[in-house]
Order: C-alpha cells, then sequence, then structure tokens
C-alpha cells in the first residue's frame, strides 16, 4: 500500500513560517466565507467591515493594539519557556494572579499618587504571575514533574480564586450583590497615548525586545537556547539545568502576571473573572507561531488581535461572535498543518531499495 | 544435554543465503555474501566491526531488503518485505537493542503482536511458563519487566521469538550485556533449542564464547564471505582471528618523534558503571604523557565510549582517581575540567558537543563565550571573528554562519568540534572515535590535528575502532575488552594480528619492547 | 440537613460523576495511545450542542447520543489528523481545538438558544430496585446513559487489560518503536483512539443537553473538559481508579450548589478548586514514587511518532 510519507528538510523553506500564518489565514477567509454565506451574510461586506475596525484607522488601530499587548506579553511569557523547550500552558492562570496582585495593590493604595500606584501594581503584578509559576518551576526543576499538566492546573486554582475573591472579601458593597469588585480608583489607570492605545503598548514593546536582545545576545539567553537544543551540550559546558528549568519558568511567570497586571490598569475597570479572557490560551498559540522566537512574537500577536477585533467588529452587523472563534480556530490549524509542511517533503510509496526483479527465482 | 549435537553433513539445510549483496550511499556492506545453515545447529557469524554481519542478518530477518541475492529458509526462496513476513517464514532476530516496554509484565512483553484476540492473562502466562520452561529460559511471566535484569530482559526478547515460533533464531551480540555465568547459560540454552531442531545464528566477535556454543562459524571480512561453515571442534582460535582480521598491511616504519614528558593524566584503579548498570569498565590503570598518543583499541561496546565520558566528567566513576597534571579532579565537573586543560572530542557529536538547532557561531563559541562578554551581552563581532578565525583555521567549509549547524556535513561538524576544542592549548585531549563517518580527507586533517597537539606537548588519548588507525599514528596502544585492559603494545613493532588476537580473547597478552 | 437534600446531593454525585467519568474515559483512551489531547472541552461542547440540535430535529434521543458521538468522534479526527498524522505539537493543537469546538458549538447553536429540548433520555425503570430504600433513588433512577457510562468503563477496563487490542494500544503509548516492530499499525491505533476518546467527550456532552440540564446555552461546559484530564492523571490512567476519582470530582460539583442549602459556611468556589489541588498533590506523589519505579504515565505521551527508515 502507498501511503505518503513525510520527510525532513535538511532546512526548513526560508520564509516558511510567515507563508504557513498566510496559508491559515486563507484557510480561514475560505471556510468564513462558506460560514458567512451559509449564514445569509455577504462576506465581502463582512470581510471588508473587519479589516475596517480593526486595522481601518488610527482608531481602529489603538484597539487592535490594546488587544496584541495582553496576547504579546503571555505569547512572550510561553516563548521564553519554550526557548529551551518548556511549555508553560499556565499563562492564563498566571495573568489572573498578577491582576489579582495588582487589585490588591490599588486596593490599599487608593489614596497613593498615580505614577506610584501604578508602579506598584505593575511590579506585583510581575510578582503575582511568578509566585503561581514558582510551584511547577521547583517540581520540574527538583522532581522532574511534567511542567504542562501542573502548569494547567493551577490556571483552574486561579480562575476560582478570582472568583471566590469578588464573590466574597473583595465584592463590592454598593454593587446590589452582584459579584462585583469595587471599580478600580481613577489613577490606577495607566494613561492613554492616542485614540484607545494605553500605555501597555510602549510597556509590551519594551518587555518584548529586552526579553528578545536577552534570549538572543546575553551569555544566559545563550545558554537558554543551547539547553533547549541538547540537554547533553548544557551539561558537557557546564550549564546548571536545574538552575536554567526554575529560573526560565518564575520567569515566565512573571511576564504572564505583568500581562495580566497591564490588562487590569489599562483596559479593565475591575478586576472580573474574565480577566484574562483566554490571552493565556492565545498566547501559547502565537508563542507556537512564533516558533518560540521572543522576537517573533510581537508581529504575531498583532495580527492575531487584529483577527480577533475584527471579528469581535462583525457582531454588531449581525454576524454570531462565534464566527469569529471558528476563523481564528482554523487560522490555528491552518497554520500548524502548514508550519509542518514548511519543515517536510511529501513523498508517496516505500523508500526502501527495491528489490532486483532478475534475481529473484 | 550440554553435549553439542553430532551434525552430520546430511543434516538439511535451514539457510541458504547466496551471492547476497547490499549497497548503503557510500558503502557495500554485502558484496556476494553466502552462509550455509544446518538445522538444529548452533552457528557462529564471524567478523569485524563493518564486515557487514549485521547488513546480513537484517536481511535474514526481513528489516532490509537486499539488492540482489538468493535466501532460502528449509529449502524455500523468500522475499521478506518486513519483520514480519521473516517471523512468519519462521525467522525471528534478537536486536541488541532491546524491544521490551518496562511497564508491562513479561509476558505482556512475549506476546505483543502475536496475542489472541481475548487475553486470559493467568492462561497466558502459565502458557508462557511452560514454554520458557520448555527451553531453560526461566522468567516469571507476570512480573513487570523494568524490575528484571539485563539478562533476564534478553531470555524475554529470545522468548518472543520463540513465541512466534521461529525455526531460524538470530542472536546480536547477545553476551554484550551479560556476566561470565549468565553467558554459561545462555549456551545451555542455545544447546536445548538446537536440540528442538531449531538453528541459531550467532553473532559476535568474541572467540573464546563462541568457541563453547557454536558448532560452526562463518566468517565475514570486508562485506564477503573469507570462511564458509568452519566446524568449530577442529578451528583454532587463532585461525578464526587470523581469518577476522586478515593479512597485516604493510605499516610504514615510523620514527619516534618526541619523546614523552611528564605524566599528564593519570588513571587509578577506575571504574564506572554503563548505562545499563552493569559494569562498563573496571580497575583502569594507566598514563598519558605529556607528547604522546596513547591509542584506546578494542571492538565497540567494550567500555571505550564510558571511559571517555568518565574521564571527562560526563559520567560518575565507581571508584578510582582521575589525576591531570597532578591535580585530582575526579569529582570535578566537566566544566572544571576544561578549564583545567581537558579537551574533549565526544563521539556523539550532534548529541554531546553540540547543539543542532543553534547557529554556527552559536556552536563556536560554546567554550568561549564567557570570556568573550561585555556586561551580560555576549559579543556579537568578537564571537563572530572567533568563529571565522576558527573556520579558517581548521578548514571547515560553512556557507551562512548564523545558519543551523545541523546543516553542515559530518566532516566539516567534525573539524569545527575539534578546533573549538583544542583552540584552548588543552594539555590533554580525549578524542573518543574522532575520525568515524569521516571521508579520507576529513580522517586526515583531524589525525593531523591530534599529531600536532601531541607535537606540541599534550597527552593524547584517541579512541577508535580502527585498527589500522590506531597502529598509524598512536604513540603506545592500549587495548580493552569486556572492560579491562588486555595488553599494551607498541605499535612500531607490533603486528596487526597479535593486537587483534588481544581485541578479541579474554587473555592479557603484552608486547612491551 | 434533611434524608432528601442528603439523597439528593449523593444522586447529583452520581450524575456528575458520570458526566466527567464519560469525557474522562476518553481522554484515558487518547492518552493510553499516546496522544494528550487538551481539546476535551471543545468536543464536549460539540457533542452537546449536536445532541440538542438532533433531539429538536428528530425527536430521538438515541439518534440525538449517537449523533453526538460521531460529531464528538469527528472533531477529535481533527487533532488526530494534525498530531498523529503531520506529528503537529499535541498541546498547541489540542488547545486549539478547544478554540475550534467552542467556537463550532456556539455557531451551529445559535438558533437552538433557549429552546426546549426536543428530546430527552428520562431516567430508566428498574422496577422494584428504584423502590428501594435511599439505593433506589440515588443509584437506580438515572438517565440510561449513566449506566453507559459504567458500561463503557468496565469495556475500556477489559479491552485495556484483556484484549490482543489492548495491550496493542497501551504497547502505542509506551514505545511506539516496539509496537511497530511488533507489527501493528501505531498510526491506526492512535487515529482510532483519538477518535473513540471523542465520541466518548461527545457522549458526556450529550448527557448534558439531553438530561442535566436539559437544554442549550454557550459555555454550557463551563470548564468541565478540563476536569476530565485533571482525572486521568488523578486516577493514574487507570479506568477504575478515573470511575472512584469521576464520583469524588462530581461530588464536588454536586456539593457546589448545596454548601449553603445545607448551611455550612464554606466557600462553594473553594471546594471547586478541590479536584485540580487533589490532581496536583496526586502527580507530586507519583513522580515521587517514579524514581522507584516506572510513573503511570504513558511513556510515549505526547511524542510524535515517524518510522525511520533506511
Amino acid at each position: 500500500m502507498k501511503l505518503p510519507r513525510l520527510n525532513l528538510r535538511e532546512q526548513p523553506l526560508p520564509g516558511g513560517q510567515p507563508l504557513a500564518f498566510g496559508i491559515g489565514l486563507a484557510i480561514a477567509l475560505f471556510v468564513g466565507t462558506l460560514l458567512l454565506l451559509g449564514a445569509g451574510h455577504d462576506p465581502v461586506k463582512i470581510y471588508s467591515r473587519m479589516f475596517e475596525a480593526s486595522l481601518g484607522d488610527p482608531d481602529a488601530w489603538s484597539i487592535t493594539f490594546n488587544r496584541a499587548v495582553p496576547l504579546g506579553l503571555a505569547g512572550l511569557a510561553v516563548a521564553v519557556a519554550g526557548s529551551m523547550g518548556l511549555w508553560n500552558i499556565g499563562a492564563e492562570g498566571q495573568i489572573m494572579a498578577g491582576a489579582i496582585a495588582a487589585a490588591w495593590v490599588a486596593r490599599i493604595g487608593g489614596d497613593w499618587p498615580g505614577l506610584i500606584l501604578i508602579l506598584m501594581m505593575l511590579i506585583s503584578a510581575i510578582g503575582g504571575g511568578a509566585i503561581l509559576a514558582i510551584g511547577p518551576a521547583l517540581a520540574r526543576a527538583k522532581l522532574g514533574v511534567n511542567e504542562i499538566i501542573t502548569t494547567l492546573m493551577l490556571n483552574e486554582v486561579a480562575i476560582r480564586l478570582v472568583q471566590w475573591l469578588i464573590h466574597g472579601p473583595w465584592k463590592d458593597p454598593d454593587s446590589f450583590n452582584f459579584p462585583l469588585a469595587p471599580m478600580l480608583p481613577d489613577q490606577a489607570r495607566l494613561p492613554t497615548l492616542f485614540s484607545r492605545a494605553h500605555f501597555g503598548l510602549l510597556i509590551a514593546a519594551a518587555v518584548i525586545v529586552v526579553a528578545s536582545v536577552a534570549v538572543r545576545y546575553t551569555a544566559w539567553g545563550y545558554e537558554l537556547r543551547i539547553a533547549g537544543s541538547s540537554e547533553a551540550t548544557a551539561r558537557y559546558s557546564g550549564i546548571s539545568l536545574p538552575t536554567k528549568v526554575l529560573t526560565v519558568l518564575v520567569l515566565s511567570g512573571a511576564i504572564a502576571g505583568l500581562a495580566g497586571g497591564v490588562e487590569l490598569a489599562g483596559t479593565a475597570d475591575r478586576i472580573t473573572e474574565t480577566i484574562s479572557n483566554g490571552f493565556g490560551f492565545a498566547g501559547i498559540i502565537v508563542a507556537a507561531l512564533a516558533l518560540m522566537r521572543p522576537s517573533g512574537v510581537a508581529a504575531v500577536a498583532l495580527l492575531f488581535g487584529a483577527v480577533q477585533i475584527g471579528g469581535q467588529s462583525i457582531q454588531t452587523l449581525g454576524v454570531s461572535s462565534s464566527v469569529s472563534t471558528i476563523l481564528q480556530a482554523f487560522v490555528l490549524f491552518g497554520a500548524i498543518g502548514a508550519g509542518v509542511f514548511s519543515r517536510y517533503t511529501v513523498s508517496f510509496g516505500n523508500d526502501s531499495l527495491p528489490v532486483n526483479e532478475e534475481a529473484t527465482s | 544435554m550440554n553435549q553439542p549435537s553430532s551434525i552430520s553433513d546430511k543434516e538439511p539445510l535451514s539457510v541458504e543465503l547466496t551471492e547476497v549483496w547490499k549497497r548503503f550511499p557510500g558503502v557495500v556492506a554485502n558484496a556476494g555474501v553466502e552462509l550455509a545453515v544446518q538445522r538444529g545447529s548452533i552457528h557462529a557469524l564471524l567478523g569485524e566491526n563493518g564486515a557487514g554481519k549485521s547488513t546480513l542478518m537484517n536481511i535474514l530477518a526481513g528489516v532490509y531488503r537486499p539488492d540482489s541475492g538468493e535466501l532460502r529458509i528449509h529449502g524455500r526462496s523468500h522475499q521478506f518485505r518486513n519483520p514480519a513476513d521473516a517471523l512468519s517464514a519462521g525467522v525471528g532476530m534478537v536486536h541488541q537493542e532491546f524491544r521490551l516496554i518496562p511497564s508491562f509484565s513479561v509476558a505482556e512483553n512475549i506476546v505483543l503482536g502475536s496475542a489472541p484476540p481475548v487475553i486470559k492473562t493467568g492462561q497466558l502466562e502459565s502458557d508462557v511458563a511452560e514454554m520458557a520452561h520448555k527451553f531453560g529460559l526461566e522468567v516469571d511471566p507476570a512480573q513487570p519487566l523494568w524490575q528484571l535484569s539485563m539478562g533476564e530482559r534478553q531470555k524475554v526478547e529470545i522468548l518472543k521469538v520463540l513465541w512466534r515460533d521461529a525455526q531460524v533464531l538470530i542472536l546480536d551480540e547477545p553476551t554484550t550485556v551479560l556476566t561470565p555465568s549468565e553467558v554459561d547459560e545462555l549456551g545451555q540454552i542455545l544447546r536445548r533449542m538446537a536440540n528442538d531442531g531449531r538453528s541459531i545464528i550467532f553473532i559476535s566477535h568474541k572467540l573464546h564464547e563462541i568457541s563453547g556454543i557454536c558448532d560452526q562459524a562463518t566468517v565475514l571480512r570486508q562485506g564477503k564471505t573469507v570462511a564458509n561453515s568452519l566446524p568449530m571442534a577442529t578451528t583454532s582460535q587463532d585461525e578464526l582471528a587470523r581469518l577476522m582480521v586478515g593479512a597485516s598491511p604493510a605499516i610504514p616504519n615510523r620514527q619516534k618523534t618526541t619523546t614523552p614528558g611528564q605524566a599528564l593524566l593519570e588513571l587509578k584503579n577506575l571504574s564506572a558503571q554503563s548505562d545499563r548498570g552493569v559494569n562498563a569498565f573496571s580497575e583502569i590503570n594507566f598514563q598519558i604523557h605529556s607528547g604522546e598518543i596513547v591509542g584506546i583499541a578494542g571492538v565497540a561496546g567494550n567500555g571505550q565510549r564510558e571511559l571517555a565520558d568518565t574521564i571527562a566528567g560526563l559520567r560518575p566513576s565507581n571508584s578510582g582517581t582521575i589525576i591531570m597534571n597532578g591535580t585530582d579532579i575526579t569529582t570535578e565537573s566537566p566544566h572544571r575540567r576544561f578549564q583545567s586543560g581537558l579537551a574533549y572530542i565526544p563521539e556523539d557529536r550532534l548529541g554531546v558537543g553540540l547543539a543542532p538547532q543553534l547557529s554556527i557561531t552559536d556552536n563556536a563559541i560554546l567554550r568561549v563565550y564567557r570570556q568573550q562578554r561585555r556586561g551580560p551581552f555576549i559579543l556579537g563581532e568578537r564571537a563572530l571573528s572567533y568563529c571565522k578565525d576558527l573556520i579558517t583555521r581548521f578548514g571547515v567549509r560553512a556557507g551562512n554562519l548564523s545558519g543551523p549547524i545541523a546543516a553542515l556535513s559530518g566532516g566539516n561538524l567534525q573539524r569545527l568540534l575539534v578546533g573549538r576544542e583544542l583552540d584552548g592549548q588543552p594539555s590533554v585531549v580525549v578524542a573518543s572515535q574522532p575520525t568515524r563517518g569521516l571521508d579520507v580527507n576529513g580522517v586526515k586533517a583531524i589525525q593531523d590535528l591530534l599529531i600536532e597537539q601531541r607535537d606540541s606537548g599534550a597527552a593524547v588519548m584517541m579512541i577508535s575502532e580502527d585498527l589500522d588507525e590506531l597502529l598509524a599514528i598512536s604513540d603506545r596502544l592500549l587495548v580493552i575488552e569486556g572492560g579491562v585492559l588486555r595488553g599494551e603494545f607498541d605499535p612500531r613493532t607490533a603486528s596487526r594480528q597479535e593486537v587483534g588476537m588481544a581485541m578479541l580473547s579474554d587473555t592479557k597478552v603484552s608486547s612491551k619492547p | 440537613m434533611n434524608e432528601a437534600s442528603l439523597i439528593g446531593l449523593l444522586f447529583a454525585t452520581v450524575s456528575f460523576g458520570a458526566l466527567l467519568y464519560l469525557a474522562a474515559l476518553g481522554e484515558l483512551l487518547a492518552e493510553k495511545a499516546g496522544v494528550l489531547n487538551l481539546g476535551v472541552e471543545g468536543m464536549m461542547a460539540i457533542g452537546a450542542v449536536t445532541a440538542f440540535i438532533a433531539g429538536v430535529e428528530f425527536r430521538n434521543p438515541w439518534l440525538a447520543l449517537v449523533i453526538a458521538m460521531l460529531s464528538g468522534a469527528l472533531l477529535a479526527s481533527v487533532h488526530g489528523f494534525f498530531t498523529v498524522g503531520l506529528g503537529a505539537e499535541q498541546v498547541v493543537s489540542g488547545l486549539s481545538l478547544t478554540i475550534l469546538g467552542l467556537g463550532l458549538a456556539a455557531y451551529l447553536g445559535k438558533d437552538y438558544v433557549g429552546l426546549p429540548p426536543g428530546a430527552e433520555l428520562v431516567p430508566v425503570e428498574w422496577g422494584s430496585l428504584s423502590e428501594l430504600p435511599w439505593v433506589g433513588p440515588i443509584l437506580f433512577s438515572h438517565a440510561p446513559i449513566v449506566y453507559l457510562a459504567l458500561a463503557f468503563g468496565i469495556a475500556a477496563s477489559l479491552i485495556l487489560s484483556r484484549t490482543r487490542l489492548g495491550l496493542a494500544l497501551r504497547a502505542a503509548g509506551e514505545s511506539a518503536s516496539s509496537t511497530d516492530s511488533a507489527g501493528h499499525s501505531v498510526l491506526g491505533l492512535r487515529l482510532s483512539a483519538v477518535a473513540v476518546g471523542g465520541a466518548l467527550a461527545g457522549a458526556s456532552g450529550a448527557y448534558l443537553t439531553l438530561s442535566i440540564t436539559p437544554q442549550w446555552a454557550e459555555g454550557l461546559t463551563a470548564g468541565r473538559g478540563w476536569i476530565a484530564v485533571a482525572l486521568v492523571i488523578f486516577g493514574a490512567w487507570r479506568p477504575s481508579r478515573v470511575g472512584w476519582g469521576a464520583l469524588l470530582f462530581g461530588g464536588t460539583l454536586a456539593l457546589k450548589t448545596r454548601l449553603q442549602t445545607f448551611g455550612v459556611d464554606f466557600s462553594p468556589i473553594i471546594l471547586s478548586m478541590l479536584p485540580y489541588v487533589l490532581t496536583l498533590l496526586i502527580l507530586l506523589i507519583i513522580s515521587i514514587q517514579a524514581r522507584k519505579r516506572p510513573s503511570p504515565a504513558p511513556a510515549a505521551l505526547g511524542l510524535a511518532y515517524r518510522r525511520e527508515e533506511r
């Protein structure tokens, strides 16, 4: 039987990953067209609306930027761990932990000057994310416990922690018994850059640049990449693996925590149980599409943010928000598939050398 | 029971291989091999590394397809497309690397792939136990496999093949994982199977072991059959060894270039375990002096690799000490050993010495990046110029220096790795199979580099499976077999044959000048 | 706390336990074959919505259940295609599958939100068994899918431990190359395990919309897919232990809404953290024990397999 078989290319196709993203997008647009036609909408109208709402003018850009900020930071968190071959599936929870820590600072420091308050909020957000990552990091470094499951479980713990806070200790007495935390004080909001884009854009950009430089150009990042490529080579050259695992996972959590703090101070009125809004999971996908390279995260986050914002905008035209979710999923699967094919060639049949027919009796 | 069965020439042949050819890119592994195995006999297949034994047996077991040649099992011609075809024709192979599942029970491992649709555990286990008992392969079928020793695991592998009722069993170097008493036991087990009418092909290069076990021997050299079905009873070990290693090529008369200075590396009673938890080598004692290359000769899998890893600090030692430049480094980290002047060229280049996904430059600076920093940053310019310097000095042909190193050819990879290790003017160089898999130019380049190190006063230890290479470049030659040093030779005077004998036997020999 | 509310609690424990058990069994099968599928939540949602739609359209709960299982299997096969067929990262593909499943479910179900169910799986009549005090209302008054879950669990346990198929499936999750050389198709085993796993997750979703709720709304699955993923670890990849774990975790779900009626002053939200915290503890214990014996986790879990050719 002749089954198609994948063979590893010696070198990935040049530009394979942007191409993969493009193919994913094309597949998504095609499937989206079918879905929209099926629901009786005009695809051209919908798509142009999506474009206008996400990239059409400065206002649209500002909204897309605001979305790209948490996506980019979450993606960076995953990519930093991924540079060493580790999976941080816990960014979702770490974002919430960061938001909790920032919200707590805002509660106790409601009368502090704005600059100090915001600074303290962001610092404690970083700490909150890091704390949630310490357990999985220690377990992985000392006991070899797979970090995928531990970080995944802590997501569910973190979301329930937020729920508990807003149903209990942090419930706003003026909320008519709704489970809502009180509004943040006004000076706890990040300043605006232009239109609706907030200062978090600069923070995210700076952190992504610093992390990219650190991974790419410092000795620390070099050791990280060596360990990610071959553990034996890392040991051979005197790199301590447990220390690296510990620091990298905690740092990854810290970056995700910062995303939570920025999101809270940037776009939210108050802490809610949807504060992380799937950014942590989307961050895994952003990082995977960026091939776990911190430097690639920004571009992917921006495009992904545009897809999300565009998708949201068409709800006003009566298109279900689910269409945008499906479109995102198809971008992902299209990109995953195209990414595989940029690294492999396809051949049919058996590779073994053929039997010489003459020699058989 | 344990007497060799009397085999007459009239006993029918169970396996006949005629004119088998198999080429791989760049190598002819089998060049018209002949093999005939009688029913009910234990047949040794002998040959040095690379003689084509494993290729031939993989063809017989259906793993490879021959380019040409005929294959008959019990008189019937066959063409196997896969191992399952071979098994249904009654040919089963016990590979060197066990294919067992640690968390499964012994019985589950044995029946995997040929279990009845519904498994009654109790019934199955008693069936397995019964079959095991019949052949003297006593194992507990209910025991989880991970609790078993290597010798017991091998029994499970043999039972796996017997369970599928194989009439022809191929054992690929079965004794490498066994203790001496287990080897004796294996011999008895194989005899029982032969008496049961099965044929056993026993691949080995340990002459002393096969002489007690096998009835006949076929010897391969360089892909050809040089001796066909010699009766073991009337053939001496010397004769077999001669057949395996062949005539000595003339060795150029070399002058002693330098006189060795003080001892730079000294091993005292050094022992360590292999990954399988058995002794890899034990009680190793030797010194390497400044200005000499000491060759470690031996057939693969006799502890050389582990010895090199232990000296480099990548494998813990059980006992003994390693002294370098007068200091005890037995418990130092690999990096500290490097800093105090030890260069290590590992056997597994891409796995241990290099990071395959990183760039050529990144790989080039592995030993020096700590020095090429300003603050936390690695100085890109200096890294690049260092890399360029390395590749010009050591003749690495590389295109894009920021492309992944895995794209380089084997020879260029090795030049870069060797160059990087030798760049810091080490006092001790440990090179494990540094020329394996390289083309003629690559081999020459690496050998010249090692000689250059020797001439500039370093102590060089070179492990190789290529005896001719060692005879050509080393100043002293040590032979390792079964993890023990079996002798020391002067390569200027020793014959290829006497060294070869030492590699294959388990007795101490020496020809010290 | 009176007798009626205690019976209600235990009834709900069994009911939620069965819901979780179905999904966890599916995940267990996929993981036993070596494929981690983090798309359980998406597959449950698809099962829930297709069962509800089929119920409304065809008015036959059994047909609805079958359609839900087929839909779950189909969605899971997307994951199978990418991870087993193409060797893509299982984590990334599984998370994408969750997004796809939730999105598709919302899209398909948007016209069915708030509709009354067209078909329901009514409790099985066990005759005098249902009349027994305590036992009757707790164990013998459930929808048939609860007993199906038990049957699937026993079947999975027997198939895994007592059949050639089960042996091969477990082998595929332990060592793909050993399985391949023993003559089994790793590709076939893994793809079918993932598909059957999807069918079971689909059945779990169908239980929600055909019996427990029984309505359709977006977000109906409410993170229970993640509990199922946790359960597989909690139960150390053994169908029986996963079953007991499902009852325990189902108990926390049942208790969550009843704490107040029992007058217990304990946050139901903190209670709902319990499954995850317990799973983390078990994971820690497993890895400490793993120093002495192999971990119960399938050794090849998460690893793609591609046969080396020469």
